[in-house]
């Protein structure tokens, strides 16, 4: 089952705020990132991924469309999704992760998504996981491409650190 | 759930494609074919009757405890979309750090060679390679002149650096405030509290029979200590690493310690370790490195100053410097936050086919390295041993104590569990201490970085590193940091500066690391 990424169009972030105040004080809490998949017809989204950098809970909402003539309405699918255990301290906190499908009620993405997202753009998406129902002959197939990967790099296993039997250096240099 | 189970087999593809490189490999194969010989082994069933087989003469066992060795080693898969970097050191600013401190290393190494005219590395003269060999079991006899040479950074210059870490999108500001930690360690990474250790220590608790405890001369040893020792010899003749790590939370035997930790670290001496190991001697001969005289200065203001340690001498030269030459020792900075040195070929600056690590193992000897290695002195004195032993103690716990990391065994979380151990069951002291200038940790971190060696008496600090192996954890370290401040607590609350504090926690060798554990944690009133 191949997967592809969708296009989408990340908006910048707008912080919730009571009132027309900006203060710097009161930082506020909740930021929330608009998302559009501009000029796409209605596909069936499997997994969004993103590298958070510290939001300690995650709410997405989506606007459906159900049918030309109904007015489209927000859905929640998910909802205070725990990213950081422990938000005052640092796990989670720009770990990258990955929200399924089957982890917010199963339905169609239309072609408006809106949630709170952290700052980070969201990157596109990947290629499946290993499939577990077939986990020996992936296994075998991801060998024969290691072994292909392996095969063009130097080796280091027999120990050498010179070149050539050169080991004759000038400084260290700062890469 | 479709997400662990990719997450399984993605682990499971990882591990296989890992032990797919290792002589253990190699071995099953072999035995694999030769077993086709057997007359339980038919065609028609040939996978199960191999794999009983595996299982019956003990080869099963052995890929167990390299499974198991591999999950204990290395961390769990992260996300595809995770770099390598990630995989180091997941926050950036910890990163960073890291990369500044290695630079700061460089710069420091780059002008001693110039300022000694020294060479980083030469191939030495035949004359010279016969004369070496010849000394190679005394080579503390030698006395080269060292003065001109100083360490690249001691243990103080590494906790300055870790003083300022900061996290960017924390704010903590420079004045005092709620938000500001009291310690020196001002970043909010996750620590556990006495419950949490608690739990995860639970095989210390005072109901729970203890080597270090319970096997003292004032206790019959019907009670404990006889029917561990039996046990003991149970988990070793059944070669399974997992039962031994959890056997040694209690302590090892005297008898059966020096197994018992290859047993857990999977080190089996076969032709081929010892090979390796003369291959590495080898590369000492004919190669000189820089590197070599910081070695041997450390060793000679640490480890042969100690009246435990100083027979070892001899030893210590055999195994660092071959350490230095070890190119599989690499392999670990795919999980360790720092990176080996570069430099190319002389002359061939920037061309990547010359460019090289330098020391071949990437790791950078600091003051009281040596120290790593003398208490396992006393358990292996065959040095192929002792060497693969220290190698792998190395890239398993060491290296975590002296690079700038988040891992909750690394230096950084440990200097703030030990801080935050002290504020939140020893406030009192915490605050005098503070009062007069003398910040805890500036004297405990010593202690932690070498992991105690030096400053408990043998036979505790062997104790202190059974539990390390047995929890696959450095957190220990910071628990009897914490547990030796409440120890010499009345005295402490006395002292009115810095240098009578230290001179309070000067001598740590009359103290027992196990009695002081369990009170700290399971006998305190809190």
């Amino acid at each position: 089952m191949s997967r592809v990424s969708v296009p989408c169009h990340v908006k910048g972030t707008v912080a919730l705020q009571v009132g027309d105040v900006r203060t710097s004080q009161g930082r506020p809490g909740v930021l929330v990132i608009d998302v559009t998949f501009p000029s796409v017809a209605p596909f069936e989204l499997q997994e969004i991924m993103f590298k958070n950098y510290y939001t300690a809970f995650l709410t997405i909402r989506v606007r459906q469309h159900t049918s030309t003539h109904t007015p489209a309405k927000w859905v929640t699918c998910l909802r205070d999704y725990c990213l950081m255990p422990d938000p005052h301290s640092e796990e989670g906190a720009q770990e990258y992760v990955s929200l399924f499908k089957h982890q917010s009620p199963s339905m169609t993405f239309p072609k408006w998504l809106s949630h709170p997202v952290p700052c980070e753009q969201p990157t596109p998406l990947l290629e499946g996981l290993p499939d577990p129902s077939r986990v020996s002959s992936e296994v075998q197939q991801m060998w024969a491409l290691t072994e292909m990967i392996r095969a063009s790099h130097t080796s280091t296993r027999i120990g050498r650190f010179d070149v050539d039997g050169c080991y004759d250096l000038n400084l260290l240099s700062y890469t | 759930m479709l997400q662990e189970e990719s997450d399984l087999s993605l682990i499971i593809a990882q591990i296989v494609q890992k032990l797919k490189g290792s002589n253990l490999y190699a071995q099953l194969e072999r035995q694999a074919w030769a077993s086709l010989q057997r007359p339980e082994i038919k065609l028609e069933s040939l996978k199960e009757d191999i794999k009983e087989f595996f299982k019956i003469s003990g080869w099963e066992k052995k890929l167990q405890n390299a499974v198991y060795s591999e999950l204990s080693v290395f961390p769990l898969p992260s996300h595809p979309a995770a770099p390598p970097e990630h995989l180091k050191e997941p926050l950036v600013y910890m990163r960073k750090a890291q990369g500044s401190w290695e630079k700061r290393i460089l710069k420091s190494l780059n002008s001693m060679c110039t300022e000694l005219s020294i060479p980083l590395a030469r191939k030495r003269p035949v004359g010279e390679q016969k004369e070496l060999l010849n000394k190679w079991n005394e080579m503390g006899t030698d006395e080269p002149d060292l003065s001109l040479f100083r360490p690249v950074y001691a243990p103080k210059d590494f906790l300055e650096v870790l003083i300022n870490l900061r996290n960017p999108n924390y704010e903590s500001g420079d004045s005092l405030s709620f938000r500001t930690h009291l310690g020196l360690i001002q970043v909010p990474l996750k620590v556990k509290d006495i419950p949490e250790l608690k739990e995860f220590f639970v095989e210390l608790g005072l109901t729970t029979g203890q080597l270090g405890i319970d096997d003292s001369t004032q206790v019959p040893p019907e009670l404990f200590e006889n029917e561990h020792v039996r046990i003991g010899q149970k988990v070793l003749t059944q070669q399974d690493s997992a039962a031994a790590q959890q056997y040694i939370r209690q302590g090892s035997p005297t008898a059966l310690r020096a197994e018992l930790w290859a047993l857990i670290l999977n080190i089996s001496s076969h032709p081929e370790d010892i090979l390796y190991y003369e291959q590495l001697k080898t590369n000492v001969i004919q190669h000189d490195l820089l590197v070599d005289s910081l070695i041997y200065k450390d060793v000679k203001l640490t480890a042969s100053n100690d009246d435990y340690y100083f027979v070892f001498e001899d030893y210590l030269y055999q195994v660092l410097l071959c350490f230095s030459r070890d190119t599989s020792v690499l392999s670990h900075f795919a999980y360790n936050s720092a990176s080996p040195p570069k430099s190319y070929i002389r002359g061939k600056l920037g061309l990547e086919e010359y460019a090289v690590f330098y020391p071949p193992n990437g790791v950078i000897p600091f003051h009281g390295f040596s120290m790593y290695v003398a208490p396992l002195c006393f358990l292996y004195h065959e040095p192929s041993k002792l060497y693969q032993i220290f190698r792998e103690m190395y890239v398993r716990f060491f290296f975590r104590l002296h690079s700038i990391s988040s891992h909750p065994s690394g230096i950084v979380s440990l200097c703030l569990l030990f801080e935050t151990l002290l504020q939140t069951y020893l406030p009192q002291l915490f605050y005098h201490l503070r009062e007069i200038g003398a910040q805890p940790l500036r004297i405990s971190f010593k202690w932690m970085v070498r992991a105690f060696s030096g400053y408990l008496a043998t036979d505790q600090l062997l104790l202190l590193w059974d539990r390390i192996l047995g929890y696959n954890s450095l957190e220990i370290l910071a628990v009897l940091a914490a547990a030796v401040f409440a120890f010499r607590a009345v005295n402490l609350m006395e002292v009115t500066s810095l240098a009578a504090a230290e001179a309070v926690l000067a001598d740590l060798s009359t103290l027992k690391v196990m009695p002081l554990l369990q009170i700290f944690l399971f006998a305190t009133v809190t």
